[in-house]
């Protein structure tokens, strides 16, 4: 066999390896590239309400076209974490009398820690995000960076929607802020 | 003259290598997205309903963790949520917007349930009315205690039935049937669910 030839060979069987490799590589940075999208873009989107740290997105209708398969009977608030320095603190306190869930996504796109109103007693939340846990209490991300993602079930009766509206607005989020800072909503 | 042919044939030999290692990398891609989308499919078969146990779960394998990543991000994990989802009839064929769907079952045992149609980017369907899915709050039950509602492109009688989902008058349509707490019995079976029938209602446009 000439040198030539066996030098083809080895490159079409390094290629083979390459086709592998990028394979798996796409199948598992898909996840977190789409992540990144969402926390990067949805940091930088000015045009959305926030208060206390909080993104107020409008009812969902097919102009939202952000994150795939939004539910219209839903109505959402979103923060978005980053553990580098501080512990990420979140706060509820609501008698919304429907459905409601906070859920905490890492960057990979698990969804690592969720808590609703069937399991909550007197709609209180009060938790900390950490990346290593000093006390039971804490929540762990298994990533540095992530999101919360709140949903509270509504209908098209404004009395519903404008107590969904109040309960999305006693959510705070954010660096390990004071209790002070919750009741006044800094 | 010899040295020209040996630069000659070096160049041709980098161009076809380079040629060669960037359809490795467009083939290592694009298998990857086909998979992703086309070839394998994940989650349970439930009728023509399918519903990924592992959507949201840090159990998920890569393969699955991707697929949801791109077709149901930011999904909850079973315990909270269930998604059954479809783009296909009770025959196994494609849904498509030309056409006109009745889905009718029991309603699913569930705290609250809805009924989404979604178009082929898994968004929602554009519609003057903003009325994109039915619910266990929306539905009227019959005297069997079954619902029925209609997917299809707005027709005269659509406006002022509140069970018409309304879609365009063209593409795939995907279904999302999501379960919010539902009970225990099927969290820990969903593969036992009743599922909703999808049944083509007279001829495509």
């Amino acid at each position: 066999m000439s040198d030539q030839k066996s030098q083809w060979i080895r490159h079409f069987i390094l290629a083979a390896l390459v086709v592998v490799l990028i394979h798996g590589l796409t199948i598992w940075a898909l996840p977190r590239l789409i992540m990144d999208r969402i926390i990067t873009g949805g940091s930088a989107d000015l045009t959305l309400e926030r208060a206390g740290g909080v993104i107020l997105p409008p009812p969902t209708d097919h102009n939202q076209r952000r994150i795939v398969m939004p539910s219209p009977d839903l109505l959402y608030a979103v923060c978005f974490f980053d553990l580098s320095d501080t512990p990420f603190r979140v706060t509820l306190e609501t008698d919304y009398p429907r459905y409601w869930s906070i859920a905490l996504y890492a960057s990979t796109s698990d969804n690592f820690f969720v808590v609703s109103d069937k399991n909550v007693a007197g709609g209180k939340v009060d938790l900390t995000v950490v990346r290593s846990r000093q006390a039971e209490s804490q929540v762990v991300s298994p990533t540095r960076r992530g999101m919360l993602l709140m949903r509270l079930l509504i209908n098209s009766d404004p009395e519903v929607r404008k107590k969904a509206e109040m309960a999305r607005r006693s959510l705070r989020c954010g660096p390990n802020f004071e209790t002070q800072d919750v009741l006044f909503g800094t | 003259m010899s040295v020209d042919i040996n630069t000659h044939n070096r160049r041709r030999q980098i161009i076809l290598l380079s040629g060669l290692y960037l359809l490795a990398v467009a083939l290592g891609v694009g298998s990857a997205l086909l998979w992703l989308t086309k070839v394998g499919v994940s989650g349970e078969r439930v009728g023509t309903w399918r519903v990924n146990l592992l959507a949201g779960s840090r159990d998920a394998d890569v393969y699955t963790r991707a697929r949801i990543a791109l077709g149901a991000v930011l999904a909850l994990n079973r315990s909270e949520t269930l998604y059954y989802t479809t783009d296909h009839d009770d025959n196994g064929v494609t849904l498509r917007a030309e056409c006109h769907y009745r889905v009718e079952g029991l309603p699913p045992p569930a705290r609250w349930w809805s009924l989404t149609a979604y178009d082929a980017d898994h968004f929602l369907f554009p519609n003057d009315l903003k009325r994109y899915s039915v619910s266990s709050e929306t539905v009227r039950l019959d005297n069997e205690g079954r619902f029925s509602a209609t997917i299809g492109a707005p027709t005269n009688s659509s406006q002022s039935d509140a069970s018409w989902i309304p879609t365009s008058r063209s593409g795939v349509i995907h279904l999302t049937l999501r379960l919010y707490s539902a009970s225990e019995a099927v969290q820990h079976a969903p593969g036992l669910l009743a599922t909703p029938s999808i049944r083509r209602v007279g001829a495509c446009q």
